[in-house]
């Protein structure tokens, strides 16, 4: 019984990560149509960002704060640098056929991916290093019994609610959210309603990047820092973004947090070694048997 | 259909000086250079497969890495647990990706775009995974341990003493060339044809008769059964393991494909053997600048990966298809 | 004033529009008509910037709009309803009036609030049904989702194409006679691109007749609904 707790609890902490990963992911294709293979890339940046400013002896919550905007600027060169060039050019674009279309861009995100690893090996040496905790991270004493979760769980999980409920107000309260959301379903009214869609795909992929960002704060202290850590995040936030339907934030999120369970119940009961193969399997399954997702549309799906 | 039969001409000629060139080659180079060249041309197959599949029929794959694993994993297996000599245990190393290609293309043919990318993407981190999970049969992270052996008397008596690196070489050419001359026959073909088909306008094709998910199975068939050959005989150097069949192998693959020319033959071999020979070069010209070791180990993967976003923003067609209209120009 | 000097839109190698000229006055009604593959939906869509002339020339009030971008355009108070009842299905009918006016909200909140509510006086069935997604309407009622979402930008032109496709005569009768009323108390210029003639010429000032891309017949409207042989000779009745 305490195991199964430990095992739901750390699931739900970890879901709660992964669900961010992959709002990060789902909202850069549903406002720019690209899946952003570069997302946890652009993360495991902003995370060395942090690391280097605490390792200078700033505080956390500084290192935070500067770590999403950074994540935020980060989404909004990418899209600015590379994608909208290549958007521009796409119809006298040799590579592309209707066949290529989305798969042009996913080429360029590993591209990207590739420049932000290197650099990172080059800016921030290879050896891994660890990642500080906001919180204490050992399982949090109440009334003299230990609890089967910590403190930082709780941080975690109180970060990616509040993130998700400034975000539903975004999208659903704002005026700017409203053009987000038009010019993403259709670029063609939109345009015509007098909503700037090229400002609204950068604005997605800043989003995105702060996200992704929050995701790689919040994921790296139970792993450590390395270029490539977050590869393993970004494979999960896809998987999670699939089974929610990828064009669906709602379907994201609950993705998100049932990979975190999937993965913990591995973890705890099978054999970490495992996870991979866990993950492969859900994808698969989702694909074949609903390929919209839990929550997706399915003539939106551009399979 | 006399055609078909002149391209099949032009093809072997092609072919043949492909092979001379390269024998020539082998005979001229240091040891570590025909050991690069040998990798070169394990990769020319690998990226071929990416030719046919991403080039020819517009399917991507970022899990080629995990085909070339399944083919040194079967050859593996068949050396070491059956007692197979190296050819034998090529050939079932072939079957074993055509096989594994199968079942791969069924659930692709179903999926495009990002999600075939995504799915690929997964695979490739998974199929090695396996090797750790199921230590005893494939040797966990340490591998398991296959060479290319001696080389036979009558090639040493035939050009006197052979290097190992050589032997490499010369052992590689053969599936090199035959790799080169099926890629040219089928792509001329009609069936080659058929996928181009596919990649333009599925629906047209369709009408016109063109079963598509059986095409698209195939395709992933044959270019799995490429994959699994470079597989085999990458993994021939040493060791078959999951560190030399990592992520960035499949990444690798895919940016020789790009930079070269996707789809285009000459860009493949022009690609691999820029993946292969970059870092050297890139290494040759910082020694200059007595660079930290951080740069020297993560500049090359810097500046291919720049490459490949210019390429694909601002040369789509990759070198193959610059050389093209620099000579139209001409 | 819209003025138009020969506008030529091709797509690929098809010429679509074929040096189209034409003037459309303030506060009147001018109707394009013409068979279908006629070019009167890329007339409107080349205005809106939707697509790029090849050549020629758009002016509105005498200044020049080929080159801008169709959100310059929306701004310059040229609202264009594209055919197809033009909705987003999986937004609520007040999200989709909202949307029109969204780049207005920052300069003038106060005025947004009243366009929307004025559109919901111009067409009382979308109030009732004003938290419902689009997708849910009937076609009319989308059609007057449509209209509200480019008028509530307080357009001076409205360019409307085909309102009347696919709906029931009963309703037609009432969109047009909506924008009759409108274009006549508050002076909005309307360019009505239709395939229903009859209809269009009834409540327009002017008609012009298009046939492959090229202007064939540019007359008061009274006189064109009264030339029986041009009717004939073009759109078959």
């Amino acid at each position: 019984m305490e195991i199964f707790l430990s095992a739901i609890f750390s699931g739900t902490s970890r879901g709660a990560i992964y669900a961010l990963a992959a709002l990060g992911l789902v909202l850069v294709w549903r406002g720019a149509g690209v899946v952003n293979f570069a997302q946890m890339g652009q993360a495991m940046f902003t995370t060395y960002i942090a690391s280097t400013l605490i390792g200078h002896h700033y505080s956390y919550w500084l290192a935070f704060i500067v770590a999403l905007i950074s994540g935020g600027i980060l989404g909004a060169f990418v899209d600015l640098t590379v994608m909208r060039p290549l958007s521009r050019k796409r119809s006298s674009n040799f590579l592309d056929s209707p066949a290529m279309h989305s798969t042009i861009p996913v080429i360029a995100s590993l591209g990207i991916l590739g420049i932000l690893q290197s650099g990172a090996g080059i800016f921030w040496a290879a050896e891994e290093r660890g990642f500080p905790t906001p919180v204490n991270s050992l399982g949090l004493v109440i009334g003299g019994k230990t609890m089967p979760f910590t403190a930082f769980d709780l941080f975690v999980i109180g970060t990616v609610f509040i993130t998700l409920v400034i975000t539903t107000y975004f999208f659903k309260g704002t005026g700017m959210g409203l053009a987000m959301r038009a010019s993403a379903l259709n670029s063609e009214v939109a345009r015509l309603s007098g909503i700037k869609i090229g400002s609204m795909r950068t604005l997605s992929w800043t989003i995105s990047g702060v996200a992704s960002s929050l995701a790689g704060l919040l994921v790296t202290p139970s792993a450590n820092l390395s270029p490539s850590t977050l590869d393993l995040i970004l494979i999960i936030g896809f998987t999670a973004a699939v089974v929610g339907g990828l064009d669906s934030l709602l379907g994201s999120v609950i993705g998100g947090f049932a990979l975190g369970l999937l993965i913990s119940f591995v973890n705890v009961y099978d054999t970490p070694e495992d996870i991979f193969l866990a993950i492969l399997v859900v994808l698969l399954a989702v694909l074949l048997i609903r390929p919209q997702g839990l929550l997706g549309s399915k003539e939106v799906r551009r399979v | 259909m006399s055609r078909t039969r002149s391209y099949g001409r032009k093809n072997l000629i092609i072919s043949i000086l492909f092979a001379v060139l390269i024998f020539i080659l082998s005979i001229k180079l240091d040891p570590y250079n025909l050991g690069q060249v040998a990798v070169a041309l394990m990769l020319f197959i690998g990226v071929l497969s990416i030719v046919l599949l991403t080039g020819a029929s517009g399917q991507i794959s970022l899990g080629q890495g995990a085909l070339m694993a399944v083919g040194g994993f079967a050859a593996a297996l068949a050396i070491l647990n059956l007692g197979l000599s190296m050819w034998v245990a090529i050939i079932l190393a072939v079957i074993a990706a055509l096989l594994a290609g199968l079942l791969l293309g069924i659930t692709a043919a179903r999926l495009s775009g990002p999600y075939l990318a995504g799915t690929t993407l997964v695979i490739a981190l998974a199929i090695p995974s396996l090797a750790t999970r199921f230590e005893s049969v494939f040797g966990g992270d340490v591998g398991l341990n296959i060479n290319f052996g001696n080389p036979p008397a009558w090639l040493s008596s035939l050009m006197g003493s052979v290097g190992y690196e050589q032997w490499q070489l010369l052992a590689t050419l053969p599936f090199a060339v035959l790799a080169l001359f099926f890629t040219s026959n089928i792509l001329s073909s009609r069936t080659g044809r058929s996928w181009r088909a596919l990649r333009d306008n599925e629906i047209a094709s369709s009408l016109n008769g063109i079963n598509i998910s059986q095409t698209k199975i195939f395709v992933f068939v044959i270019s799995s059964g490429f994959a699994g050959l470079a597989g085999v005989l990458y993994g021939l150097r040493g060791i078959v393991g999951p560190s030399v069949y990592p992520i960035s192998l499949s990444l690798m693959l895919l940016t020789g494909a790009v930079l070269g020319g996707i789809r285009s033959i000459l860009g493949a071999l022009i690609g691999s053997i820029l993946v292969v020979f970059l870092p050297d070069v890139i290494d040759s010209i910082m020694k200059h600048f007595s660079p930290s070791e951080q740069v020297a180990n993560y500049l090359p993967a810097m500046i291919s990966s720049l490459l490949l976003i210019l390429t694909v923003v601002l040369n789509p067609g990759g070198i193959a298809h610059g050389l093209h209209r620099t000579r139209r120009h001409l | 004033m819209l003025e138009i000097k020969d506008l030529v839109t091709e797509y690929g190698s098809v010429k679509a529009l074929n040096g189209v000229s034409l003037v459309a006055h303030v506060g009147k009604i001018t109707t394009v008509i013409g068979a279908n593959g006629a070019g009167k939906s890329t007339l409107l869509r080349t205005i809106s910037a939707l697509e790029q002339p090849r050549s020629g020339n758009i002016s509105w009030n005498g200044k020049s709009i080929v080159g801008l971008s169709p959100e310059k355009i929306v701004r310059l108070g040229i609202a264009h309803v594209p055919e197809g009842h033009a909705v987003i299905s999986q937004l609520s009918v007040e999200e989709n009036i909202s949307m029109g006016a969204l780049f207005r909200m920052r300069s003038n909140k106060v005025d947004v609030k009243n366009a929307q509510q004025e559109m919901y006086q111009l067409f009382p069935r979308l109030e009732e049904r004003k938290n419902q997604l689009a997708g849910s309407l009937s076609g009319g009622e989308r059609q007057m989702l449509a209209i509200s979402r480019a008028l509530v930008s307080r357009p001076s032109l409205l360019l409307l194409d085909e309102p009347s496709l696919g709906l029931a005569p009963l309703i037609v009768e009432q969109i047009i006679q909506t924008i009759n009323d409108l274009c006549r108390n508050t002076g909005l210029t309307v360019l009505l691109v239709e395939q229903n003639a009859n209809t269009a010429l009834s409540v327009a000032d002017h008609g012009i007749l298009l046939s492959l891309g090229s202007v064939v017949a540019d007359l008061p409207a009274a006189q064109m609904k009264a030339d029986v042989s041009l009717r004939a000779a073009y759109l078959g009745y």
